[in-house]
């Protein structure tokens, strides 16, 4: 068996309508996607408002391995730094977030460092003295991680050659705005707490589900028809259990539904659907949230608003958004076969609560472990990385409307039931794997 | 205080065991009052369901949409069939709730099989329990998991 992968194979895995199936199963093709794909490009890390105050830090990984805290500094700045000692490299703090009064103090044998990762104080310093140590060396604070954000939403990359954020995210910040628009005051802010979701499969197939607009009729369809069978069962004046289970039916919206939404690709693996219709389009709007909306923007820029109607957005590797839904998706992998998923909610700022509440229970219905829908998805995703397994064909393939795709300044567009969600990330595979750059 | 005798809840919640490690959701939703709710927070000491997201809220609604889910033939994830344990220990009353209902506490383990694994879950169950001349119904059930923040695989019962 071929056990290494040199420049040569790698082309070879990725072609224009079809991926060999090592992409998804191979520990080694998954070893360097966390080298070249998640050490080159800018991974979502957080959001300031899960760190107000000065001290307050929150806890990720970069990647499957690197350990980064993200903590506000005492100049109000946000800082994303290595989670490390520079002593001995014990990590500085384990709790997912919390605040560090005053410094990071190591539990080990004392460092302090400054939120903004510089060694204070070493206990017993003298011991250093002639030693060639020198305590003002960089080299002993924590090491920071390059970030940057967009709208609060804080990105951090292991690569010192990244493009800079804002043209890395290119048309992708359209969604960042109409997400924060979508706030009377503007502004949003992570609210509600996290569900964790552990997927044993390989990281890439939620990403390539997310605008896979040929699978919810199909893998949905028993949710819908138990809601519809639900429905049908109720009496007339059943206003509010209705409604209640309304919310489940766009899932089993129709294959022209979704071909009208379209997909809107762009460079480095980012992509939509949606954009002027999307199955949350009908979406309700709450009366006491109108009336902040209208009273902030006027009636016209209320309605464009609330028009740029994405479904799902990628931001290539590492995190989705529903804009119109206000929750994200945070995609961490483990292994080859294992990543979590994270469904973080936000709250529109001058909104009433019952948005926030609306958020919630979508996160709950929808990207649960224990709703009707987030295991169907896994189920099925769960099988390809057991079928792929299988030697019966080397191939995955991705031809839906391949040669249809409408290349654009900055954007390629084509049908909401195309494969150019997949091809556009396959690109992107290309680019940080390879070393391909786009035309 | 409004109490009832110990072996009465206990042939209660073991019923309502019971008909989760079957699973039969149909006569488990019985068990309910019609403005009964199941929640399993996604935290440790979480307040309340509506303001922070909760692995399960489910009420009516969701009950029977989820009963008619489990047996549907193209529920991908429903064919792996799920079978459950739940051991229920440490039962305790605990006052009522100020719409008179009993608070019962108890410890509970489930082990799951599920996808050619065995899981464990553990933690306590909160029962609010209306009291009739027919027995008991559940007005609210919370199941608090001893690790409610770890990531969890796919839950397609409850617990
Ligand atoms: S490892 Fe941190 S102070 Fe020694
Ligand atoms: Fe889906």
């Amino acid at each position: 068996m071929n056990t290494t992968f040199d420049q040569a194979a790698l082309e070879q895995l990725v072609q224009p309508t079809r991926i060999n199936k090592q992409v998804y199963i191979n520990p080694e093709i998954f070893e360097l996607e966390m080298d070249r794909i998640w050490g080159q490009a800018w991974i979502f890390i957080g959001h300031e408002s899960q760190v107000r105050k000065t001290g307050d830090y929150f806890t990720t990984n970069i990647n499957h391995k690197v350990p980064v805290v993200m903590v506000r500094d005492k100049n109000g700045k946000v800082q994303v730094l290595h989670n490390r000692c520079a002593h001995k490299g014990a990590k500085i703090v384990t709790s997912r977030s919390g605040n560090a009064p005053g410094a990071f103090r190591c539990p080990y044998h004392g460092w302090t460092f400054s939120h903004d990762g510089n060694l204070l104080k070493i206990p017993n310093e003298s011991g250093y003295e002639n030693t060639g140590f020198d305590l003002n060396d960089s080299c002993n604070n924590l090491q920071p991680v390059a970030q940057d954000n967009y709208k609060g939403f804080i990105f951090a990359t292991l690569s010192s050659q990244a493009p800079d954020l804002k043209t890395w995210l290119g048309g992708t910040t359209d969604c960042f705005d109409n997400l924060c628009d979508r706030a009377p005051e503007g502004e949003v802010e992570v609210a509600g707490g996290v569900l964790r979701y552990e997927h044993d499969c390989n990281w890439k197939f939620i990403l390539e589900n997310l605008n896979d607009t040929m699978h919810p009729m199909v893998v949905h369809q028993s949710v819908v028809q138990s809601a519809q069978a639900y429905i049908s069962s109720l009496d007339t004046d059943d206003i509010k259990q209705k409604a209640e289970a309304q919310i489940i039916l766009p899932f089993g919206a129709s294959f022209e539904n979704f071909e009208e939404s379209g997909i809107t690709g762009f460079r480095y693996g980012h992509h939509y659907d949606g954009g002027k219709t999307s199955i949350h389009a009908d979406y309700s709007v709450m009366p006491e949230y109108h009336q902040a909306m209208i009273d902030r923007y006027g009636a016209q820029r209320t309605q464009e608003i609330y028009a740029f109607n994405t479904h799902n957005t990628l931001l290539y590797p590492s995190l989705t958004i529903k804009c119109a839904v206000q929750n994200i998706r945070v995609i961490r992998p483990v292994a080859v076969d294992k990543f979590i998923v994270e469904t973080w909610s936000f709250r529109l700022k001058g909104a009433p609560d019952e948005m926030l509440q609306r958020t919630l229970l979508y996160s709950r219905l929808i990207n649960s472990s224990a709703s009707m829908v987030g295991p169907d998805d896994l189920e099925v995703y769960r099988r390809m990385q057991e079928g792929l397994a299988s030697n019966a064909s080397q191939w995955v393939e991705m031809h839906r409307q391949y040669g249809r795709d409408q290349q654009l300044k900055d954007r390629v567009r084509g049908g909401g039931t195309s494969d150019l969600d997949v091809r556009t990330q396959y690109q992107a595979w290309r680019y940080y794997m390879l070393g391909e750059d786009y035309a | 205080m409004n109490q009832a005798p110990l072996e009465s809840i206990e042939a209660f919640l073991y019923r309502e065991a019971s008909y989760l490690d079957q699973p039969d959701l149909e006569s488990w939703i019985q068990l309910f009052t019609d403005d009964g709710t199941y929640w399993m927070p996604a935290m440790q000491d979480q307040p309340d369901p509506l303001n922070h997201i909760s692995h399960f809220y489910d009420d009516r609604v969701l009950m029977e949409i989820r009963k008619r889910n489990f047996i549907h033939p193209r529920a991908a994830s429903q064919e792996a069939s799920v079978r459950c344990s739940h051991l229920i220990a440490n039962i305790r009353q605990a006052g009522t709730t100020k719409d008179g209902e009993l608070i019962v506490h108890s410890n509970f383990h489930v082990v799951m099989w599920y996808r050619e694994e065995q899981r464990v879950y553990a933690g306590t169950y909160q029962h609010h329990l209306q009291t009739s001349d027919s027995g008991f119904l559940i007005k609210h059930k919370k199941v608090q998991l001893i690790n409610p923040e770890a990531a969890q695989k796919s839950i397609i019962i409850y617990l």
